[in-house]
């Protein structure tokens, strides 16, 4: 058995928790640079306002005062997520974080009649502790757990646990799915299954596997068993990442070289301390450039660029040398530039990183990576306290709009709340 | 001007040297205890922790000042008496919660009608009277006050 918890419209209600008044309001969470809607309460929702709206759109609802409008503030959401995370990971054998508001819970040796008591526990102590609703799904397979969750969350009666348990509620729960909101199915595989006919999960799971795995293959054939009960999904082990990118929109568009570079610095100095919390080591590092493609009165440019390491590093000093190196060979002054990044690739464990045998300075890597855990340690409290000279002064994160941001009420002890 | 080769840097936890020793080995060793972590002793559920800053006079008489930072635990269920975050009115505010009425000759019968009083510890705050749930929550139970009390 699997239960999926689902955070009910997260974003919204980590703002509520600390701003309660936001309670029964028809509340909107922006995205970076308050660009357009990324999270709706439900009042918002049934104002008809869809995921993604451009904020522009709102604007005047806002205005007027019919609709609340927040900043996103990941710090915030980060925060009240590993909490919500952590009473999960206490109270059943293992969890699998899936995103930062869903984590899977493996019900394996739990006697299944505890199971459903098991979880209006947890929907009952995670609001209470945390103060965030969760709805919860409870069925033999990922698949049909997402689905429940659905109906745990739209229908107040189920309390916030739904619960797939045998072939009549499975095949219920199945007609009452539209097959473009199962997981696993993305938009353009609905749409060539609504053209062969298939509306519902029920009509799928009605189909021959014959049929399904000629025209969906293998992976529409794991949906379709695990929509029949079968456990298919196999478990995501939490490999190391492939690549980590640290990227930004600016505020105004830069058409400066040495800002340009303060910026990309920053991006690279971020990529490199990731590299460090993780252990792992890059030996590719590409940087990119994007001009404002919102613009078609202005000349467009999107160049990228490659550069590999010798060997492979997650010092400061290397990623970013090599980031403004890449930088140099992208930049054009010509161009207007809106937003760029940087990557770095082909990630290695730190501790099993081949050295060449000739022509290397072992004693000049040691005393970058002492350089490095150092900043590591005075940087900890979030604030670029230490950088190197070619990064920008300040918090780099400043250059992202934010003009509803909340406090970081739960990390920052000058933004705690205030109690008369 | 920082030198990477120095390793003495003074913010690492106390630790028995475990190093290589030739000899008799340091009789400390054995009690060596990690430095007493606040977090550790303040916070009993770290999940449900947050901090708030006191605003005002109305718990002076408890001796809780302006700037004083609340540890506020909110998985504990709020019993009589004890010193509460509650949002009432669309504001944060800091009392004492009671089930019973404090109002002279009310008794001192736990009311079980949904009432309930929020009683400030300062003569000239009014007890609060809690009669619509629906625009009230108990948001967390207070289980330490710190002070600050160098004045520099």
């Amino acid at each position: 058995m699997y239960a999926l918890v689902d955070c009910n419209n997260f974003f919204v209600s980590c703002e509520r928790v600390f701003r309660p008044q936001l309670e029964g309001k028809a509340v909107v969470v922006l995205s970076n640079n308050d660009g357009c809607v990324v999270a709706r309460s439900n009042e918002s929702k049934a104002m008809g306002i869809k995921m993604g709206t451009p904020f522009y759109q709102v604007k005047d609802m806002v205005k007027a005062g019919r609709l609340i409008a927040c900043s996103s503030n990941y710090t915030l959401y980060g925060d009240l997520s590993s909490r919500v995370m952590s009473i999960l990971a206490d109270t059943v054998p293992k969890i699998e974080i899936y995103s930062i508001d869903e984590a899977f819970l493996c019900m394996d040796g739990i006697p299944p009649d505890r199971i459903r008591e098991i979880c209006a526990g947890l929907v009952k102590r995670v609001r209470k502790w945390v103060g965030i609703p969760v709805s919860i799904g409870i069925a033999p397979t990922k698949t049909l757990a997402k689905i429940a969750s659905h109906f745990a969350k739209r229908y107040p009666g189920y309390k916030g646990v739904c619960q797939i348990d045998d072939d009549e509620k499975r095949l219920k729960a199945l007609s009452l799915t539209p097959v473009r909101e199962v997981w696993g199915i993305g938009r353009r595989l609905a749409v060539k299954m609504e053209d062969c006919g298939i509306r519902t999960a029920l009509d799928y799971v009605g189909r021959p596997p014959e049929w399904v795995k000629e025209h969906f293959m293998l992976h529409g054939m794991k949906t379709w068993m695990e929509l029949n009960g079968r456990v298919s999904v196999e478990e995501e082990r939490p490999e190391k990442r492939k690549s980590i990118c640290t990227s930004r929109s600016f505020a105004e568009m830069i058409a400066d070289r040495a800002e340009l570079a303060s910026r990309v610095a920053d991006f690279a100095a971020k990529c490199a301390a990731k590299l460090r919390e993780e252990g792992s080591a890059a030996q590719q590092v590409t940087v990119f450039l994007y001009t404002n493609r919102f613009r078609n009165d202005l000349p467009q440019y999107f160049p990228t660029v490659s550069i590999r390491l010798p060997v492979a590093a997650n010092s400061t000093q290397e990623i970013l040398s090599s980031a403004l190196k890449g930088l140099d060979l992208i930049y054009r002054p010509e161009y207007l530039y809106k937003k760029a990044g940087v990557m770095v690739e082909d990630l290695v464990d730190a501790d099993a990183v081949q050295l060449p045998i000739f022509d290397y300075d072992l004693g000049l890597r040691h005393r970058r990576d002492r350089i490095s855990e150092v900043m590591d340690r005075l940087n900890s409290s979030g604030h670029n306290v230490v950088r190197l000279a070619a990064q920008r002064t300040g918090d780099y994160t400043d250059v992202v709009r934010s003009g509803f941001r909340s406090r970081r009420y739960s990390t920052s002890l000058d933004d705690i709340i205030e109690v008369k | 001007m920082y030198n990477p080769e120095d390793k003495t840097d003074g913010l690492l936890p106390p630790m028995a040297a475990e190093g290589i020793h030739a000899g008799f080995p340091s009789p400390a060793q054995d009690y060596m205890n990690p430095c007493i972590d606040l977090n550790k002793e303040l916070v009993r559920h770290p999940a449900a922790t947050f901090y708030g800053r006191v605003v005002g006079d109305s718990m002076i008489d408890a001796g809780v000042e302006e700037g004083d930072i609340l540890v506020i635990d909110r998985s504990i269920e709020a019993s009589e008496g004890d010193m509460c975050v509650c949002f009432v009115d669309g504001e944060f505010t800091l009392k004492y919660i009671s089930f019973r009425d404090p109002s002279p000759g009310a008794g001192n019968a736990r009311k079980d009608d949904g009432r309930l009083w929020l009683v400030p510890a300062n003569d000239s705050y009014p007890v609060i009277t809690v009669t619509d749930a629906s625009s009230f929550t108990v948001w967390g139970v207070v289980t330490y006050i710190i002070k600050k009390s160098y004045r520099k």
